[in-house]
């Protein structure tokens, strides 16, 4: 207990004479205060007469605890013993007269080192409640990994890749790609489930469900139509149906972008359910917006959804984002915005994984130390130039 | 800019007042704010959205949780809304269930 403080917290009439002289005898420093002129950092050890009552005494105690280490404080008898009596009961260590040196000293140690041991399984309890949520979050974020494609589908001539950043260890975003139509047909899909974290996130597991099981098994319809346009209009009216029959007070809603691709023509057929709109960029030049044909899914009961159609031609490529990529922020808030992401599109890519790391790169740059505030979903589709195979798989295999 | 909102009800028409960026981490507050005022005697909601600069998918959530509480009937009109936010909303398709206006 080398040059150990003590400070003695009493009505200013009070007689400490008894603890002060005790505690000096004992090596303390001692000082003296009354209950509202005390500071936080103000001893090691602070005795408070018990005079003050439970209450005041309670929110002293709170004041002094600190992030690190807390002075322990004990109380000591005013005139009313009934005081003392329910400091005790409220968890507080006491002293009582005769304040005899030898005896101050060992009712101190032991006070102090309760006190130490108290602060200990506290925060050993919050620690522990703490490793808890992280591992049910990684357990989460683990899970919803297996809700996404192991790898994409890649028919001969065309190349498909994704990039899918979290801002969080669960995500509200999702792509998927998968064969319809015993493989005649490809389904792509964006998908931004509104808000983020974990109602997001299982939010996302069911919608994604939705759509893939629904045009996964749905037929192929009136022969008159393309085979891919009944699964592709079922999937997502059928998903919007069922949440908003059963999830509508929820509020939560998607929006998405599912596509039908033929690889043998390079027609797509799309649905955009109140998504940011996916850029065409032709070979020849030009870049075309597939705005909306229908709301986002999950929003209202009655939405009607048009489909869209468009083409790849060789060397065209498609690329559907997420909105986190253009509200990207950098450092001073500033977004990463649609005119740049639209000029790293436009320019010439190789392939499909070129163009995806380059605005990956780019958006990496722009966001810099500052904290990824959304989740970040690319997929791009590219239809090779035929006979000159420049994808990367190509290379490779 | 860090958000603000404030709300007002007189006579059935409950006035939410909101500015600086509504977004996942503000979206709660305004949620509550939404529960507590839009009750059933409500018969219109006004949002004046002229200070409000950015609004993301969890705010548009509240607008539609708004919807949602409000019942059918009762019109939502949205003030002074900034090209940027309007074109958030315009984008979902949710437009179609509000009202949009340039001023009061």
């Amino acid at each position: 207990m080398t040059s150990a403080t003590a400070l003695l917290v009493a009505e200013p009439a009070a007689c400490t004479d008894e603890l002060d002289r005790a505690l000096r005898d004992d090596g303390f420093e001692v000082s003296h205060a009354d209950i509202d002129g005390v500071e936080s950092q103000a001893a090691d050890l602070v005795l408070v007469s018990a005079s003050f009552g439970l209450h005041r005494i309670a929110l002293l105690s709170q004041r002094l605890a600190g992030p690190e280490d807390s002075p322990t404080v004990v109380v000591f008898p005013g005139e009313d013993l009934e005081e003392l009596q329910a400091c005790v009961r409220g968890g507080f260590d006491y002293v009582v007269p005769p304040f005899l040196p030898a005896l101050l000293r060992t009712r101190l140690t032991s006070c102090r080192e309760r006190g130490r041991l108290t602060r200990a399984v506290e925060e050993m309890a919050a620690v522990a409640s703490l490793r808890e949520y992280e591992r049910d979050l990684s357990i989460a974020r683990e899970i919803q990994s297996g809700f996404l494609p192991d790898e994409l589908p890649c028919p001969p001539g065309w190349e498909l890749a994704a990039r899918f950043r979290p801002a969080k260890q669960v995500a509200g975003d999702f792509y998927d790609g998968f064969d319809l139509a015993d493989g005649r047909r490809l389904g792509l899909v964006v998908a931004d489930v509104c808000d983020k974290g974990i109602g997001a996130a299982l939010f996302m597991a069911l919608i994604r469900t939705l759509v893939r099981h629904t045009a996964q098994h749905t037929g192929t319809g009136d022969p008159a139509c393309d085979i891919g346009v009944e699964p592709l209009r079922q999937a997502v009216c059928g998903t919007n149906r069922y949440l908003a029959r059963n999830h509508l007070r929820q509020g939560y809603f998607a929006t998405l972008f599912f596509g039908v691709l033929d690889p043998d023509t390079g027609m797509l057929f799309y649905i955009n359910g109140g998504h940011n709109p996916p850029v065409l960029a032709r070979a020849a030049g030009g870049r075309f917006l597939l705005e909306p044909t229908g709301p986002a899914v999950g929003m209202m009961p009655d939405s009607e959804f048009a489909i869209g159609q468009t083409r790849l031609l060789p060397g065209d490529q498609l690329f559907v984002y997420t909105d986190g990529v253009v509200e990207a922020r950098d450092n001073g808030g500033g977004q990463f915005g649609t005119e740049r992401m639209l000029d790293l599109i436009g320019r010439p890519a190789s392939c499909a994984d070129v163009l995806l790391d380059r605005v990956d790169e780019r958006l990496r740059r722009h966001v810099g130390s500052a904290e990824q505030s959304d989740d970040i979903t690319m997929l791009a589709l590219r239809r090779q130039v035929r006979g000159r195979p420049t994808g990367r798989r190509e290379a490779q295999g | 800019m860090s958000f603000q909102a404030k709300v007002r009800s007189q006579d059935g028409v409950v006035t939410f007042r909101l500015a600086g960026e509504l977004d996942s981490r503000s979206a709660p507050r305004f949620h509550e704010m939404i529960t507590q005022a839009v009750v059933p005697a409500a018969r219109k909601l006004v949002l004046q959205m002229d200070e409000l600069s950015y609004m993301s998918s969890a705010g548009l959530r509240c607008l539609v949780y708004a919807h949602q509480r409000a019942g059918n009937g009762v019109d939502i009109e949205l003030v002074g809304t900034q090209p940027e936010v309007a074109e958030t909303i315009r984008l979902t398709g949710f437009d179609r269930s509000l009202i949009m206006r340039a001023h009061r």
